[in-house]
This record gives structure tokens, C-alpha cells and sequence, in this order.
């Protein structure tokens, strides 16, 4: 599994688990380390360092390294059984709350409350001081009890949310039993966090276990790190100079403790990719080539031989691709691609949001005046949401959830230099109106309001300052089709009211050429064509564009069968050679398109495309040829679908 | 509640009536979140249909109108709060378990919206394949053999490497293929198809969409293809079914529901899809607001708020279904005899 | 507010719980407990210290353990603990009434410290990750957060109070501290309080960082945060408006939950440094098998835990607007 992989590729659990492992491989051969049994009280009181004691002897003449060893053994023990039915013990109480639902999950988690606010030592204290003397077990037993809600909290999220997963679903729907769904389907995606949540009541057992025996309660005859804490302390080991008697076992404690804490951790960042995020050393960049004046110096922003890659431990994954567009002042631009086609990755690499592991690796961006590759923090800082701004994906999200929706609009003027309460509250309103959305909202908080009109707010606020520039990421993508068309209405509206030029990114094409200005398709990191929106519907160019837009089903018309595109677009972290549509294209041809580097052609006026059939230099016969195989598949799909598809 | 039950439009799609209808609900209904209480969330409101063997019925409607409710219920995730449902004519108890339950299970199969969250991360695709058969004692002697042949029945081929690799070496399609072959290995009557294709990449859809088409075709299966997107209801389904906040407002057949729809919430939704062809201007629509809270739902039609065409007596209940052609009904008041009269010339709300 | 009614429920259930511990755990023990205790204490007991045990634990009736059980805990009500054996014949109340205060002031205001400090770190740890100190902060948090607290208490004591001096040995206060308030009797007081108080900070900071460090972790890839980058709002607002209010929701959590453990281990110190607090007489009474004082001291202790969280879940419903409505 990759998991242990990461995990075991990790500095942390490599040493909290080494630690572990030593001291486990210590304790059980403590015969063959010292020669003392930590019972025997042969030798005299407080006999100071030397080489037959290595750490002394204590006040009644026991070896301290010996017990030392020793005692590591029922440490261990405590905290790995303590762990393991406190462990137990959440995985069960998670798991029925969260598979049996309704009443009995209320009662479990009410009980989980109760154990997780009760004071745990001080129980643990006084449960064990009423049961006190019988050995290691009871002491056991007491911590595992008050230590397990912890766990059963967490575990019963997780569970809850597995529970609510299509795969438990469908395994339900398949005829699964209870047993099959809890043990087969949801406990082995649970096994991280219950890993994890072993070392962390193993901890919380190890210092409890120690707490406990340093009072005296517990069983003192026994030899634990803990119990040497209490001999030590009751025999006055500090006052005669004995230091390393206490230090000795606390240190154990700590550095045990760690090691199940690393362990712990380490887990927890697996499943938690978001603490994980391995911090990917970025490679010196390069300065940018200056983007001063580069491109159309008519258009508004210029984008020239950008390239945008994601660095991993691998081969870096190439995932926008010498890609140069250019977007006019007060034009619609529309991107379109599919998942993974690079289209979200321009639009973060070009308004300089792009996080780590993401980087720029070359290529230029010139927004008016602006090389905005190579603003400093604080000039882009003031550059943006004036000159540009954006709308993102999932505006669900976007929104502060703890910051009244006022606050959200003014603080982007604010950033700004506008600070007149009164203007600040004129403008939320205008903007309020031009979106559609009642003024009273501004007072309230985002969870208030339904997903479409956090998608109105998200626009309002980004025509906060008329920037000249606003991308807008998949901005209704979420949202359901009434809502969605009326917000493209607004947009439409307010931009041409406004002037401003718009970068509207979706992987709808039909939406896409019957509101863009001009139409970029993005296939593997590549635009691969370029049109204006009218001329890409009545006459598309690349052949990906062609299969893509009869990808969609028609809404009107007699029903035939249409098919899609077989196949899967490339790898990115790969170099391709030649077009990278070339393994799922219906006009391909081979010896050309496979082998020489993917170029862009001029196919009509306004409109270009990277594709070999615009090649002047490839032979008209290739071409033809090509075309001609395209057809003869496409009239074989119709004469199937004339019996199967066509039922009315 | 009380509303004249809809009649089960069994139409022209059935061919004889001797065979009964492979699934049928009589106003079926949930309320969620009450526990005896009032004032739950009514996510279906007393929904009637059927599906004849061997036929698409397309569900229609935005997120929150109930459409997978409809399913879930169907595929017993949920317990319906009233209402029937029938399994070529066989009641389905309300109380189930033992025989009736696995007869269920075995008879109708789900395939679910997200193929990222359909198929457990930790099962190699031989294991999810294998289940259903080991269940319902289909397994004969090699089930391998099984298993690869249903992989290649979902175009997934060679069987054999796909049958030991596990989700996260697949790609999106793959998996929703994978997951189709999990709802066809053991041979059901009715498969529950919940948004199959939204998630996938519009270039893969047509693929899968064809994929259920001939598999539906081979097997005789008969299909509720739950869906938000008009064209892709239009271009599997036989018939289509719409809902808006848990109510049926329109059926009929496909073609006809979509090319002319007579209620107002399907002209909206229509009028709502993107539409390249369509001179390349955004057509303004009327109907303003959003889907009401189904916690506060108005007695009279649940459209009516942002109906343009609202009468003041869609506000007094909620209206019945009005037959507006050959199997063609709406719950539209504007479809009563009476109103029209009434309007008299004024305004048809079929243009 | 559905949710702070709830949020009570909860309060007066545990705190029903933790009573009903009390009343349980001594019958837990095989045969009748003054019994068992008399038989430990080998016959050195005042009779009517007997007699005093016997009202303690209700077997002075007679009665079936339902009734018992209600007289128990009507004496619980009217704050009746009965008699503290140890220190026979003082009310059990009194001894408590005498410690809380050392145990508020040290541990109570303490544990506040540390919480502030460590979110305070963890919100530099996560913000910066990627730095070295920033992320070497971490295996030191986990370290420190392993030691047991009594052991580091010692070690302090060992080398500030017993080779160097520095500071008293034991303690609250001098025998002859001054006035109440006055200047002489502040300094005496903390003096006494400062190796406990460091104590505890060292050893339950690292928690409230590694807690505050992975929620500023998550609050940072949110797409809120990146939108407000996008906004070109200041790093200092960004840190104080979007990271801070919204990580430090969990952590606010996280510091009801962990409180009971938290306190739980800082008692210990008290012990060490012999401290007059509840953890002290805890301790004392444990090891005087005097019952009645130690069931008292928990219950007081589970109450201090228990306010304290209701406190917490107060303070987030000020915080956050999502709870304010229920939708948390």
C-alpha cells in the first residue's frame, strides 16, 4: 500500500517507531543486558555511578539500570494493551453509533460527551484507590475505561461519514450483511485513523499509568518507570543527590511518549493530506523573461509561452504547455476543456494564486502595464482585485463562514485604499443591485444564503473595484440550471454595462460558445484551438473540437445514436510527441501527427489550430485519406443506431 | 394531503398488457428529520409512476427535488414514510427482511452519481464484481471466469488486468463501468441509474450512456435514469418524468415532455439548458427565486411562487395531473377545462 | 438556543455521572466499605469518625441502596460531603472551600496561559510551515507534551529549589507571608506559585500548539483563504480575520475536551511541590485512605472541568454563526 510507503518514507515515524522497536528488542532481552535481576536487594543503599551500577542502586540496594530495563516491560505493556482496548473500545462504540443510527447513536454519543468533560486522572485516582493492590491488570483495565472516548469520537465521525459513502451504499444495495458493510467495507478504510488513535491511548496510558504509581496508587510492588518514580520520591533519592534515579525513568516515559506521540502524527498526516503536504523544495526559478511589453499591444492581458507544472518527487507533471492567448479589453474569452486539461492551472498561474507544489516554470504574463510574473508580494498584493479579480469554482467555500457577508464586501475595497464607511456601504449596495441580490444580505452570514446567491455575492465582490480583468473559474458549475443560467444573465449584463473583460473557464462547451466572444480549447495542457465562439459552432477545426461538441446530446431533432470520444487523454508527467490527441483522434495521421512537434496553424481568419490537417507542408493525399477513414467509421455509428438507438 | 391518485400511465412502450410492469410506485412518500414530530422535510410528496419492461423512464429535476430520494427508496436505503411499491405487480412490504429482502436486492441493482465514491478504495475490482454473485448464489465454480466476462460486457478489456486492479488505478469512466458491471452481475429486472454520467468528462458520457443503452437492450432491463440535464434524459430515456421539490409535475414520453413541455417548471428548465444552436444570444427567462425550502412548502402548486403564469388558485392546492396528450400529463391548473374557459383566449400555456 | 440547552443537558447529565461514580465505585469494592476501611485502619479510629463514615456512605439508615442512593445525593445537594476522615472531625466542604482557591489560581489561570501561548505558537508553527523553526517546533511540542508532569516538576525542584535555591521548596506561601494582599505576601505567593506554574506551561504547552497547528493547516487550504488572497488583502488581516477566527473554532473544542486531562495531569504538580490545592489534598487523601475527602475532591474537580467547558461552548457560540443557529 502506498500509505505505508509514505509512511515509512517519513523522518518521524522512522524514529518514533526505531525507538519503539529498540526498547521493545531491550526490555524483552533485559537478561542479556544486565546481569541483576531489579528485585534483589544485594547490593547497598545509594551506591553512586560506577561500572558494575551504571546508573547506582537505589535506596534499598536494587540496581537502577537493571530496573530500569525491566520496568520498560510492563510500561510497554500497559500502554499497548490499555491502548489496545481503549482502542477497541472506541472502534466499537464508533462504529455502532454510526451504523445503527437514530436512538442508540444518541445515547453513545451522549455517553462519549460524558467520558470526554469527565476529569480522567482524577477518576482514574479514585477508581484505582478503591481497587488498589491487584496487580498490573486492574490499573489496566481502569485507564482503558476512562481513556477510550477520545477515540470513539473521532472514530464515529469517520464512520458516520463512511457509512453515508456509495460504496457502503452499494454494497448494501448488493445484498451485504451488517457483518460484510462493518468489517469489510468500512473498517478497513478506517484503519489510519484507528492506527492512530492506537499510539495516541497508548500515550495517554503510559503517563496515566505513571501518574498513577508515582501517588501510589496502582500496584507499587511491581517494577514499572512509574513505580521507580515513587520509590525514588518516597525515598528522598533527590535530597541524597540521586538525580538520575528520577531522571532516568522520566525520561523513558518522555521519550516513549514521543514515539508513540511521532507515530501518532505521522499516521495522522497520511490520513490528512492536508498536514502532510509534502513541502516539495522548488527549484530556483528562473527570472521570468520580462513580460513588459510582450504580446498584442492592444490586448488587455498576454499570455506568451506559459508553462505551468506540479513538481513531485517524479517526473514533473507538465500541466499547461507553451500556451500564449491573448484577451481583449471588454472581451468574453471562453477556455473549455476537460478535467485534467490544464484549464484551472492557467487561471491560477496567470492570477498568481498557483500554491506549492505548483510553479511557473516559464513564459510570460503582461496585464496592461503589468508583468505580473514578476510583481514583488506587495505590488501584486495592491494590483490585485483592482486590475483583476476572480470568481472561483466553488464559491460554496469561498466565503469566510464566521465573517458577516459586509464585512467580506468591504474588505476587499479596504485592501484597497477606500475606506469612507459611507461610500463602503453605497458601493455593497450598488453592487448588491447589479447582481440581483436584496441589500439586507449584506448583514448576513454566508451560511445563510442558498448557492447561488453566495455565486452572486462571490461576483458582486469581485466587480467590487471595475477591474479591467475578472477569470472566472467554473463559476456555476455547482450550481443547478435555472440558477446557473440567470446568473450567466448578470454577467453577461453587467459586463457589457462595464466594459470589463472576462476569462470564463468550464468544461461545457454548449454553454461556452453561446456566451463567449472567442473560444479557446484546451486538450493536455494545450490550447489546441482558437475561434471566435460562432465560427467554432458552425465550423470546428481540431478534431478534438469536432468529437467534442458531438459529444453532447441534442436537445432537439430526431434521437440517433452519437458516440464520444474513446480513449483517455495522456499523461502529463510524460513527454509527448507529436499531437497529444493523437491515440483518441478519428483523423489521425500516422507518421505525422505521432512524430513531428505539435505546431499551431492559421485556419480561417480569427481562428487557429494545433492540428496537422492545417499543416500547408503535409501532403493534401494524407489529409484526405484521413477524413475519409473518419467518415466511413461515423456512417457505420449511424447505420447501429438506425436499429438500436432510434426507438420512436 | 388528500389529491386524486394519479392513474399509472402505463403507455404505448408496453407491448401487451399481459406482462406486468416491471416497477411501480403509488404515491410514494418521505418526510425526513421528524422522529414523530411535525414539521419534517418533505423530500417526495406523494409520487406515482411506472416503468414497463424494457423501458427508460428519465427522472427529471434540480438538486433537492427528490429524484434520488426516489431511487433510494426504491432500492430500500431509505424506508418510505407511506405509499407503494411494486415489483412486477408484487407489493413490496413495508417491513422487509429475509427472502423479500435479498429478492429486492437481487432485482434491482443501483449505479451510483460519483465514480470516485461508488467503488471501496480497498477492493481490488475482482472482489466488488464477485460480491453480488457470492450473495445471491449466482457464483458457479470459477468465478473468475464470471467476473472477466462481465468486465468485457462493459468494454472493459482485458478482463484479466482490469479484474486485479483497485479504484485508484482506474480512470473515471473505467470505474462507472466498473460500476455498471457490479449492478448487472446479478442479472436484475430494474436498475436505478443516479445521475450515472454528470461526473464524468463530457467526452466519456456518450460512451457510457451507449454502454447502459445496449446493455439494456441484451438484457430486457428496465431503467429509471435519474438525471438534471434535459438532453441527456431525452437521449436515453423512452419516457420522462419531472420533479420539482418533491413533487411530480409533468410525464409523458421523452420527446414529447421535452420538444413540448406543458408545465411551466419544465419550460423553465428548458429554457435553462445551454443551447449552442440557438442563435447565440442568452434567452432571458422569466421565472425569478429559487426552489422553495422544503421545510415551509406552500399548500397549493410548489411552483407557484415563481411561476409567471401563477393564478390565484394555484395557491389554494395542490393541483392534479391533467392528461395534455397521448400519455402526456402535467399538474399544471392551467390544463383545467375550467380555467381555460375561463381565460378564454387570453393565454395558452402550451405555445 | 437550542444548542446551549443541549449543551446544559449535557452539563447536569455528567455532572449526575460523576456522582453517581462516587456513590458507585466504594460499593464496588467486595463486602461493605466502612468495613473494609476500619479493618485497614487496624482499630485507630475515633468512633465517631466511624459514625461519621457510616453517614458518609449512608449505611447509617439501613436502608435498601435505592434510598441510599437518594440520600446521597440529597446530601450532595445541600453541599453536605460529611466529615473528612484524615483530618477528622472538619467538614469535608471546608477542606475544599480552603484548597479550590490555590487550585483556580494556579491551574485555572495556568492552563489559560498555556492555551493562549500554545495557539499562539501553533498559529506561527502552521502559517510558517516550511521554515525551520516553524516546523522544529513540532517534535519539541510532541516531546514536551510526553513528559509526565510530576517528573518535570521534580527536576525543576531539583535544580531551582534544592541545588540553586531560587525558589521555596514547598508551598504557597511563607509561614509568616504579611498582610493578606499586602506587597510582601504577593511576592511570597509567587515565589511559591513560579516552578509550578512553569511546570505546567512547559509540559501542556506543546499540546495547544500541535492542536492550533494542524487546524491553522487546514484553515489554509481552504478556498475562503485563497479568495482573500486573491482579494490582495494584507497578510495581517488575512492572519487575523480569516485564519485565526476560523482555526481557532476547533481549538476552542479541542480545549473543552483536553481539559479534563489537562487538569487531570496539573494536579500532579501540585503534589510535587506541595502545593495546597486540590491535587494536594487529593493525594494526601488517597494515601490516608480517607474517602469522603477524595469523592468530594473529584466531584469538585469534574464540576471545575465541567463549568469550564460550558464556558467554552459559550464562547463558541459568540464565535461562531453557524452554531448561533444550529446548523453546527
Amino acid at each position: 500500500m502506498s500509505g505505508l510507503r509514505q509512511f515509512f518514507g517519513q523522518p518521524r515515524s522512522l524514529v518514533g517507531a526505531g525507538f519503539l522497536l529498540i526498547l521493545l528488542v531491550a526490555s524483552l532481552c533485559a537478561p542479556l543486558i544486565t546481569p541483576y535481576d531489579p528485585n534483589s536487594l544485594e547490593f547497598g543503599p545509594f551506591m553512586p555511578l560506577s561500572a558494575q551500577h551504571w546508573l547506582g542502586t537505589t535506596a534499598l540496594g536494587q540496581d537502577i539500570f537493571a530496573q530500569f530495563i525491566y520496568g520498560a516491560r510492563l510500561t510497554l505493556l500497559v500502554g499497548a494493551v490499555a491502548g489496545l482496548i481503549a482502542t477497541l473500545l472506541s472502534v466499537t462504540f464508533g462504529l455502532a453509533a454510526a451504523y445503527l443510527g437514530g436512538r442508540v447513536d444518541e445515547a453513545i454519543n451522549t455517553l462519549i460527551n460524558v467520558f470526554l468533560v469527565l476529569p480522567g486522572l482524577p477518576l482514574v485516582i479514585v477508581a484505582s484507590a478503591f481497587l488498589r493492590g491487584g496487580g498490573v491488570w486492574p490499573v489496566i483495565l481502569v485507564i482503558s475505561f476512562t481513556g477510550w472516548a477520545f477515540g470513539a469520537r473521532v472514530l464515529r465521525a469517520q464512520a458516520l461519514a463512511l457509512r453515508e459513502r456509495d460504496f457502503v451504499q452499494a454494497a448494501v444495495v448488493a445484498g451485504e450483511g451488517p457483518g460484510r458493510i462493518i468489517f469489510r467495507e468500512m473498517l478497513p478504510n478506517m484503519a489510519g485513523l484507528i492506527a492512530a488513535n492506537f499510539f495516541g491511548a497508548a500515550l495517554y496510558a503510559v503517563l496515566s499509568e505513571a501518574a498513577l504509581s508515582f501517588i501510589g496508587v496502582g500496584d507499587v510492588s511491581l517494577v514499572t518507570w512509574g513505580t521507580m518514580l515513587y520509590w525514588a520520591q518516597a525515598k528522598g533519592a533527590l535530597l541524597q543527590g540521586a538525580w538520575w534515579w528520577v531522571a532516568l525513568p522520566g525520561l523513558g516515559i518522555a521519550l516513549l511518549g514521543t514515539s508513540f506521540a511521532l507515530l501518532n502524527f505521522a499516521i495522522d498526516e497520511i490520513s490528512n493530506p492536508k498536514l502532510g503536504r509534502s513541502n516539495v523544495k522548488l527549484p530556483a526559478r528562473k527570472k521570468p523573461a520580462p513580460g513588459a511589453g510582450v504580446g498584442n499591444p492592444d490586448a488587455l492581458l498576454s499570455i506568451r509561452d506559459l508553462n505551468v507544472g506540479y513538481l513531485t518527487p517524479g517526473p514533473t507533471v507538465r500541466a499547461v504547455r507553451d500556451v500564449s492567448l491573448d484577451v481583449q479589453p471588454g472581451e468574453l474569452l471562453g477556455l473549455a476543456g476537460e478535467s485534467g486539461c490544464g484549464k484551472s492551472t492557467l487561471a491560477f498561474a496567470v492570477t498568481r494564486l498557483l500554491d506549492p507544489p505548483g510553479a511557473v516554470l516559464g513564459g510570460s504574463v503582461r496585464l496592461a502595464e503589468h508583468d505580473l510574473l514578476n510583481l514583488s508580494p506587495e505590488e501584486l498584493r495592491r494590483v490585485r482585485w483592482k486590475e483583476f479579480s476572480m470568481v472561483f469554482q466553488a464559491s460554496m467555500n469561498v466565503l469566510n463562514p464566521v465573517l458577516k457577508i459586509r464585512e467580506q464586501v468591504y474588505d476587499a475595497m479596504q485592501a484597497h485604499g477606500v475606506t469612507d464607511k459611507q461610500k463602503l456601504d453605497a458601493r455593497a449596495r450598488e453592487l448588491f443591485d447589479l447582481v440581483g441580490i436584496q441589500a439586507s444580505y449584506l448583514d448576513a452570514y454566508p451560511h445563510q444564503l442558498s448557492g447561488g446567491m453566495k455565486q452572486r455575492v462571490v461576483i458582486a465582490i469581485a466587480l467590487a473595484l471595475e477591474p479591467k480583468l475578472i477569470v472566472m473559474d467554473e463559476p456555476t458549475t455547482a450550481l443547478d440550471v435555472v440558477v446557473q443560467r440567470q446568473i450567466l444573465q448578470e454577467i453577461n449584463d453587467v459586463r457589457r454595462r462595464l466594459g470589463i473583460s472576462i476569462i470564463f473557464i468550464t468544461h461545457d462547451l454548449s454553454l461556452l460558445v453561446e456566451m463567449s466572444d472567442r473560444v479557446a480549447i484546451m486538450y493536455a495542457g494545450e490550447v489546441v484551438e482558437l475561434a471566435p465562439a460562432h465560427q467554432l459552432y458552425a465550423h470546428p477545426a481540431h478534431p478534438y473540437t469536432q468529437q467534442l461538441m458531438n459529444s453532447f446530446p441534442p436537445m432537439t431533432g430526431p434521437r440517433t445514436r452519437r458516440s464520444g470520444i474513446p480513449g483517455k487523454p495522456p499523461s502529463l508527467s510524460a513527454e509527448i510527441v507529436g499531437c497529444p490527441f493523437f491515440e483518441r483522434c478519428n483523423k489521425r495521421m500516422p507518421g505525422v501527427c505521432d512524430v513531428k512537434p505539435l505546431q499551431t496553424f492559421p485556419v480561417a481568419e480569427e481562428q487557429t489550430a494545433a492540428c496537422f490537417l492545417y499543416d500547408p507542408t503535409v501532403s493534401p493525399a494524407l489529409k484526405e485519406n484521413a477524413i475519409r477513414d473518419s467518415q466511413h467509421v461515423q456512417m457505420e455509428v449511424s447505420r447501429e443506431s438506425a436499429h438500436s438507438a432510434n426507438l420512436n | 394531503m388528500s389529491q386524486p391518485t394519479a392513474p399509472i400511465s402505463t403507455n404505448a412502450s408496453t407491448p401487451t398488457n399481459t406482462i406486468p410492469n416491471t416497477l411501480e410506485i403509488v404515491n410514494l412518500r418521505k418526510v425526513f428529520g421528524t422522529r414523530g414530530k411535525a414539521g419534517g422535510v418533505v423530500a417526495v410528496n406523494d409520487v406515482s409512476f411506472a416503468i414497463a419492461r424494457g423501458e427508460v423512464l428519465g427522472l427529471v429535476g434540480e438538486s433537492g427535488s427528490g429524484k434520488s430520494t426516489i431511487a433510494r427508496l426504491i432500492a430500500r436505503l431509505y424506508t418510505p414514510t407511506s405509499g407503494e411499491i411494486r415489483l412486477n405487480g408484487q407489493p413490496v412490504p413495508s417491513r422487509l427482511g429475509g427472502r423479500a429482502l435479498r429478492h429486492l436486492r437481487k432485482n434491482v441493482q443501483m449505479i451510483f452519481q460519483d465514480p470516485y465514491a461508488s467503488l471501496n478504495p480497498v477492493h481490488p475490482v475482482s472482489y466488488t464484481l464477485k460480491r453480488p454473485l457470492q450473495i445471491h448464489g449466482l457464483a458457479r465454480g470459477d468465478t473468475e471466469e464470471q467476473v472477466n466476462s462481465l468486465l468485457e460486457r462493459v468494454g472493459l478489456s482485458p478482463a484479466s488486468t482490469y479484474a486485479s486492479k483497485r479504484p485508484f488505478e482506474l480512470s473515471g469512466g473505467q470505474r462507472q463501468r466498473v460500476g455498471i458491471a457490479r449492478a448487472l452481475a446479478v442479472r436484475p429486472e430494474l436498475i436505478l441509474a443516479d445521475e450515472p454520467t454528470s461526473a464524468l468528462d463530457v467526452s466519456i458520457r456518450l460512451d457510457v450512456m451507449n454502454l447502459m443503452l445496449d446493455l439494456k437492450d441484451q438484457e430486457g432491463l428496465s431503467m429509471l435514469f435519474i438525471t438534471h440535464d434535459l438532453a441527456g434524459a431525452r437521449y436515453m430515456s423512452d419516457r420522462v418524468a419531472v420533479l420539482y421539490a418533491g413533487t411530480l409535475v409533468e410525464i409523458g414520453p421523452a420527446v414529447e415532455v421535452i420538444d413540448r413541455p406543458q408545465h411551466p417548471y419544465t419550460q423553465l428548465l428548458k429554457s435553462a439548458a445551454p443551447k449552442p444552436d440557438a442563435g447565440l444570444v442568452p434567452e432571458t427567462i422569466e421565472a425569478r427565486g429559487e426552489v422553495p425550502d422544503l421545510k415551509t412548502l406552500p399548500p397549493g402548486c410548489p411552483f407557484e411562487p415563481r411561476c409567471p403564469h401563477a393564478l390565484p388558485e394555484c395557491k389554494a392546492g395542490l393541483p392534479r395531473m391533467y392528461d395534455v396528450g397521448e400519455g402526456h400529463t402535467a399538474r399544471c391548473i392551467l390544463h383545467d377545462p375550467a380555467v381555460q374557459a375561463r381565460r378564454g383566449q387570453e393565454v395558452g400555456v402550451s405555445r | 438556543m437550542s444548542y446551549l440547552l443541549r449543551k446544559l443537558g449535557i452539563f447536569v447529565f455528567t455532572l449526575w455521572v460523576a456522582a453517581t461514580l462516587n456513590f458507585v465505585l466504594p460499593r464496588l469494592v467486595p463486602g461493605d466499605p466502612v468495613s473494609v476501611m476500619l479493618a485497614k485502619y487496624q482499630g485507630r479510629l475515633d468512633p465517631a469518625a466511624v459514625d461519621a463514615l457510616k453517614i458518609a456512605y449512608g449505611l447509617n439508615d439501613l436502608g435498601s441502596p435505592v434510598s441510599q442512593y437518594f440520600s446521597y445525593l440529597g446530601n450532595l445537594l445541600r453541599g453536605d460531603f460529611g466529615r473528612s476522615i484524615s483530618l477528622f472531625p472538619t467538614p469535608v466542604i471546608d477542606v475544599v472551600r480552603m484548597a479550590l482557591p490555590y487550585t483556580l489560581g494556579l491551574i485555572g489561570v495556568t492552563t489559560i496561559i498555556s492555551f493562549v501561548l500554545g495557539s499562539a505558537l501553533g498559529l506561527y508553527s502552521g502559517w510558517r510551515r516550511g521554515g525551520v523553526v516553524a516546523d522544529g517546533l513540532t517534535p519539541v511540542a510532541l516531546f514536551l507534551n510526553a513528559m509526565p508532569y510530576f517528573w518535570f516538576g521534580l527536576i525543576l525542584l531539583y535544580v531551582f529549589a534544592f541545588q540553586l535555591k531560587w525558589f521555596p521548596l514547598s508551598g504557597a506561601l511563607d509561614p509568616f507571608p504579611g498582610d493578606t494582599y499586602s506587597a510582601g505576601w504577593w511576592s511570597s505567593l509567587l515565589r511559591h506559585a513560579a516552578l509550578p506554574v512553569f511546570t505546567i506551561l512547559v509540559t501542556s504547552v506543546g499540546g495547544w500548539l500541535i492542536t492550533m497547528r494542524n487546524n491553522v493547516i487546514n484553515v489554509a487550504g481552504e478556498d475562503y483563504l485563497a479568495f482573500a488572497r486573491a482579494k490582495g488583502l494584507t497578510e495581517r488581516r488575512i492572519i487575523s480575520r480569516y485564519v485565526l477566527r476560523n482555526a481557532l473554532l476547533p481549538s476552542f473544542t479541542a480545549f473543552g475536551m483536553a481539559l479534563g486531562f489537562v487538569v487531570g495531569g496539573s494536579i500532579l504538580t501540585e503534589i510535587v511541590f506541595s502545593y495546597p490545592g486540590l491535587g494536594f489534598y487529593l493525594y494526601q487523601s488517597v494515601t490516608n485512605l480517607d474517602y469522603p475527602l477524595m469523592q468530594a475532591i473529584f466531584f469538585f474537580i469534574a464540576l471545575a472541568v465541567l463549568l469550564a467547558n460550558l464556558l467554552v461552548d459559550f464562547v463558541n457560540v459568540l464565535l461562531d454563526p453557524r452554531i448561533r443557529e444550529g446548523q453546527a
